[in-house]
């Protein structure tokens, strides 16, 4: 219980103020990802393969443009890999190269306000790249490219910051298992992959079992559960889905990590 | 100091790793305005004692205090007086020196007062004002170090660990952290440090605690420790004469073991008994007698078998 009460003590939030810090120091480049992935996949998707479906797809019984079915996809897909990524490549390379964590445990942050500060740190930044991907898509709906209810936009915040903590505590399991940084793709193309590819984050899934397989996925329950929101459908669903998934990740998933990296880190 | 409880006392410390017994009963104290020497041969445990006494592992057994009061009850506040300088270099790469020493402060609570004044100062007593804008790779080895102090020195603790501090350095940066030592000493901090350095130990140690294999095997100034541990002198002689087999046998009769030997000169400590007696025995052989030093020791602890 002291590991997940942990998310709120001082220490927690004095890591993510240095990851904070350091990447303000960069804003100019941490910028440009988010604002230039979702217009090129935009483009590419949206545009380039959406104009050999000029009829739209079906989706939840309706036909729907598919520029208009990719971009809340985009919106959880961005939330999986950013979170994902930062989790393990960021988390990695400040454990066993940078020696950050080592630093910080010499003063009176304690290894489980590092793990928390990953976490949320991985949920800040990331909800901060769907923010700017939001504006993006907001721009595109002014220019008459999307048609979504933009007034739910506000909404996918807070959701985005949840799952992204959960997503980021998956993360946090494997940097805490792969021995080198070469090791990250078994995670990579075993699971993250993988999950990306049942989730019906860029297309639907048609096949059963397949289907079947993605009721267990939290990003796919994001991604219907976000489309709902964007969409004007049922959402209620999919959402309570991702929360009841996103809650056991996170109860499971957290104590977990602090496990492992203490074996890890401390030796312990 | 009668009658105060010290700065920092550990009882009976034991720790496991991996299954195997790291640390087996391990008992210091240091005081406010000592400098206590932690030292032992290679995988003696003083890492992993360090390690426990600055929270960093828990014990799994016994008890640390600091000022008499269990730190376990309120390991945080206890950690608030520590300051911790590691082996390795552990400063935070994204940032400058300046950066790193303002870094430091914020994960102290009660914040320290007047950071930046704080870390102007300490950049100048540590010579790293030059430095202040250029980030921690570009320093000397010397200079690392000195971060390394000056970031565990920022929330002004009143208990400094020191782990090997010089190693790596060379002769005048080393001199620099000594004096730098001395300095903190002076000013009533409790410092506890570990070091390979047999000069280092001696000339900076008020007290020294010796383990080996995990157990403390001596603990005193560094003159009583090795009084006790070697005796008064320690002969010195060539190991390829004719005698040496009669040497080793005199040994071996007189219970005081194998000699230590190393490039291929024998050093035998031997009390001030043993050196007449070993005179009378050997009155045509050639050697030097000098007084015992923590080399010996370190030689003595790592051949357990050595007697």
């Amino acid at each position: 219980m002291r590991g997940l009460t942990a998310a709120l003590e001082w220490q927690s939030r004095a890591v993510v103020g240095r990851h904070l810090r350091v990447y303000l120091k960069n804003w100019h480049t941490s910028f440009l990802p988010p604002v230039l992935e979702p217009i090129t996949l935009l483009l590419a998707f949206g545009l380039g393969l959406g104009a050999y479906m000029s009829s739209g797809i079906e989706w939840n019984g309706r036909l729907v443009g598919y520029i208009n079915f990719v971009a809340p996809g985009m919106l959880a897909y961005a939330t999986f890999m950013t979170a994902i990524f930062q989790s393990l490549f960021g988390a990695f390379i400040r454990m066993r190269y940078q020696r950050t964590w080592e630093g910080q445990l010499t003063t009176q942050i304690e290894l489980r306000h590092v793990v928390w500060g990953e976490i949320l740190w991985a949920g800040l930044l990331t909800t901060s790249y769907v923010a700017i991907v939001s504006l993006v898509l907001s721009g595109c709906q002014a220019l008459g490219v999307l048609q979504l209810r933009l007034e739910y936009l506000p909404l996918v915040i807070p959701i985005v910051f949840v799952a992204a903590c959960a997503f980021a505590a998956l993360g946090l399991c494997f940097t805490a298992l792969v021995p080198t940084i070469d090791h990250m793709n078994l995670p990579i193309f075993l699971v993250v992959l993988p999950v990306g590819f049942v989730s019906a984050t860029y297309f639907p899934l048609g096949h059963p079992v397949l289907a079947a397989i993605s009721t267990a996925n939290p990003l796919y329950h994001l991604a219907e559960g976000l489309r709902g929101l964007l969409l004007g459908d049922r959402a209620g669903y999919h959402l309570a889905g991702l929360a009841g998934l996103l809650a056991v990740m996170l109860v499971i998933l957290v104590p977990l990590d602090m496990r492992l990296l203490r074996k890890r880190v401390l030796g312990d | 100091m009668a009658g105060m409880p010290p700065l920092l006392e550990a009882r009976a410390l034991v720790k496991r790793l991996g299954g195997r017994l790291v640390v087996d009963g391990v008992d210091l104290v240091c005081h406010a305005g000592q400098v206590l020497g932690l030292l032992g041969p290679n995988g003696a445990g003083k890492t992993t004692t360090l390690r426990m006494l600055y929270g960093f592992l828990s014990a799994d057994a016994g008890a640390i205090r600091f000022e008499g009061a269990d730190v376990s009850r309120d390991l945080n506040r206890f950690k608030r007086q520590l300051g911790v300088c590691t082996q390795e270099d552990t400063f935070d790469g994204d940032f400058t020196v300046r950066q790193n020493l303002e870094v430091a402060a914020g994960y102290f609570r009660p914040r320290p007062p007047e950071v930046r004044r704080r870390v102007d100062e300490l950049l100048e007593r540590f010579a790293l004002a030059t430095y202040a804008g250029d980030k921690p790779e570009a320093l000397s080895g010397g200079f690392r170090r000195r971060l390394m102090i000056a970031r565990a020195l920022v929330h002004r603790p009143r208990l400094l660990f020191l782990d090997e501090p010089t190693t790596g350095l060379d002769p005048q940066a080393r001199v620099a952290v000594w004096d730098l030592v001395n300095g903190l000493r002076a000013e009533g901090l409790g410092i506890v440090l570990t070091t390979h350095y047999m000069d280092e130990a001696e000339r900076l140690s008020d007290a020294l605690t010796v383990l080996a294999q995990g157990k403390v095997v001596a603990h005193g100034t560094p003159k009583s420790v090795l009084g006790d541990m070697l005796g008064e002198h320690v002969v010195v002689l060539e190991a390829d004469g004719a005698t040496m087999p009669a040497v080793a046998a005199w040994l071996g009769t007189r219970g005081l073991g194998e000699p230590l030997a190393v490039l291929g000169v024998w050093h035998l400590p031997l009390s001030g008994e043993q050196l007449a007696d070993f005179a009378r025995s050997f009155p045509a052989l050639r050697y030097e007698v000098r007084p015992p030093n923590l080399d010996d020791l370190f030689l003595k602890l790592a051949l357990p078998c050595a007697g």
